[in-house]
């Protein structure tokens, strides 16, 4: 149950513009390692900005200009030999996008074109990763709607008859029509009230057991990440600093962001203030060299400001890139 | 479809008054399919014969009964305006979409071809044509001509819509998906576009209609086919105005403003009927 199905390695996204000469590189993700198991959710964390979305385009393969792919591997067990989607042939592409692979888009409540029935939409993005009759592919939408608690009347409704919940629901099947053994889904959740999300989270856990898919799941959303994910890697300024199973992650939080992180979230029955941490997000046009969190980390030592420190393992499935953790540089 | 038509008409006004004086002009261009005499021979009846009981809007000159005459240059007149409307409509959905949809060189390309058009000046251009082709110049022809000439503005109002669709979200997941650029646009996009595709066309009927008149009011176009604007030539050549043949003139004027107006109407009420927000101010119950 251990194969990996996603292997990041060092994958490094920066965002290139030159204008008049001047040239300007975004760092927006910058050499971050991690894998992602076979039957297991994984979630991503970290403040905006901090390279969540830009990371995961780079393991679709989304990768447009200014956008650009400058190291690294992103590589998937069905697709052996193939380094990053980005840079493979358009033909392996296709035949692994939406079929093996699925992706909920952020703001994934306008994925649905509001002129377009849901039948029409089915048939837009999966009809062609599909093989049988159309009799069959309707059979096959119907089937797969229930697992949502869709019935067929949505078929024949327009994206604003539905509510938001059912929107997101509709968004979810459509990803998932191919039993696709990844699925990617970011901030999928983030428009809809707590009620109607923890239903639509326990409907992708569900979907994920049917199916042995892999999830990986960003939000900056902790709770979420809490209720849902199996193990959480946590981004800051376009790097992963903290890697462990969330339950583990949660309790005993090893990186200072981390710590921090989880110290502001607010506790039912507490009336004590939380603590902001001075500063702001980094701006990755112009990292802060060594340690990105450094100018904003309450036990920085001199060794954080000139080296970066590397993602190494400290304790039981438990990763950390704090030069304060374990045995120091 | 139908609802559509039917709503607009019950609640709003301007679409209704549209829709009637577009109906008259259309029921006029019917009527020349049984029309008594051939548009093209004259003095078939009794010259400049003021309007009564048998020939009711009066005669030409030229010895050819006014209403029957006028029927058919409104028929005329109108395919003129509805090839136009086709053709510019092809040509700016094909640019505008494109350009929009590709961006990069290939709306550098297009958007400099269209700029290009949007600032050459039509009339003289149209003279010009008119002097070099002489005899050869045809209605069809200058309809191609102005087709050809008259599709920028409205590709490039496609091409922004078609800019703004290509960063929503349906648009990512359909490339995601597999969906080829051509079934994105047809699919994904054009639905959004028609109703904008459809206003336009009145506009641009209008705009051809009104020109081809000024042309052939001015002879600077093929006379001889029956149009409102050849029929205003003729009563012009004939002194008609001076002569007192007042009916010459005035019955293909008022028929012509009708169609104006009628068009204008309809493309105000589409309009509004396409904008959500005037859509909303002219619900009832809304303040006005």
């Amino acid at each position: 149950m251990n194969t990996a199905v996603l292997q990041v390695e060092d994958l490094r996204a920066y965002f290139r513009t030159r204008y008049f000469g001047v040239k300007r590189e975004v760092r927006a993700v910058d050499g971050v390692t991690f894998e992602v198991r076979a039957d297991e959710i994984y979630g991503l964390a970290g403040e905006s900005s901090s390279g969540k979305t830009t990371l995961v385009k780079a393991i679709a393969g989304l990768v447009k200009p200014p956008l650009q792919l400058v190291d690294g591997a992103a590589r998937f067990s069905f697709l052996p030999g193939v380094r990053t989607l980005a840079t493979a042939s358009p033909d392996v592409v296709r035949a692994v996008r939406w079929s093996r692979l699925s992706y909920i888009m952020q703001g994934s409540m306008s994925v649905l074109n509001p002129l377009r029935r849901i039948r029409s939409t089915f048939d837009d993005f999966a009809r062609d990763h599909i093989a049988g009759s159309a009799a069959e592919f309707e059979r096959a939408v119907l089937s797969h709607l229930g697992k949502v608690r869709l019935d067929s009347s949505v078929l024949d409704a327009y994206p604003h008859e539905l509510s938001g919940g059912m929107r997101q629901r509709v968004t979810i099947a459509l990803a998932t029509i191919c039993n696709p053994q990844f699925v990617i889904a970011d901030e999928p959740t983030t428009a809809l009230d707590v009620i109607v999300q923890r239903e639509v989270l326990g409907m992708i856990r569900q979907l994920q057991q049917e199916i042995g898919s892999s999830v990986l799941f960003v939000t900056h959303d902790l709770g979420v990440h809490a209720a849902l994910t199996d193990r959480l890697g946590i981004m800051y300024g376009g790097r992963l600093v903290e890697e462990a199973p969330t339950a583990q992650l949660l309790r005993e939080p090893r990186h200072p962001y981390t710590r921090h992180l989880i110290a502001s979230l607010p506790r039912i029955g507490t009336q004590e203030r939380r603590d902001g941490l001075p500063g702001g997000p980094p701006n990755l046009a112009d990292p802060a060299t060594g340690c990105r969190f450094h100018p904003r980390c309450p036990i920085a030592m001199d060794v954080c400001r000139t080296v970066a420190p590397d993602l190494r393992p400290s304790g039981d499935d438990h990763r950390v890139a704090c030069h304060a953790e374990g045995a120091g540089p | 479809m139908w609802r559509i038509f039917k709503d607009l008409l019950k609640h709003n006004g301007e679409f209704r008054a549209g829709a009637l004086l577009i109906s008259i002009v259309v029921a006029m261009a019917a009527l020349s399919f049984i029309s008594p005499y051939a548009p093209d021979v004259s003095y078939v009846v009794a010259p400049d014969v003021p309007p009564n009981a048998s020939n009711w809007l009066g005669t030409t000159s030229r010895g050819q009964d006014v209403f029957w005459q006028l029927t058919f240059a409104i028929r005329n007149t109108l395919l003129f305006g509805l090839l136009v409307a086709l053709l510019s409509r092809l040509v700016a959905l094909m640019v505008g979409l494109l350009a929009g949809y590709c961006g990069g060189w290939v709306d550098r390309v297009l958007m400099s071809v269209n700029d290009t058009f949007n600032v050459i000046p039509l009339f003289p251009l149209l003279i010009l044509f008119y002097f070099v082709l002489r005899d050869r110049m045809s209605t069809p022809l200058l309809a191609v001509l102005m087709a050809s000439l008259g599709w920028a503005y409205d590709a490039r109002l496609i091409r922004s819509i078609a800019m703004s669709l290509k960063s929503r979200e349906f648009t990512a997941t359909g490339i995601f998906s597999g969906m080829t650029a051509r079934e994105i646009l047809l699919e994904q996009h054009l639905p959004y576009i028609m109703p904008i595709v459809f206003s336009t066309a009145l506009n641009n009927m209008n705009w051809s209609i009104g020109l081809q008149v000024t042309l052939a009011v001015l002879g600077f176009m093929d006379i001889e086919t029956p149009t409102i604007g050849s029929m205003i030539y003729w009563a012009n050549q004939h002194t008609a105005i001076v002569a007192g043949i007042w009916w010459w003139i005035a019955f293909p004027v008022a028929l012509v403003v009708m169609t104006f107006v009628g068009l204008f109407l309809l493309a105000v009420s589409m309009n509004e009927y396409i904008d959500p927000r005037s859509r909303l101010a002219g619900m009832e119950g809304a303040s006005q």
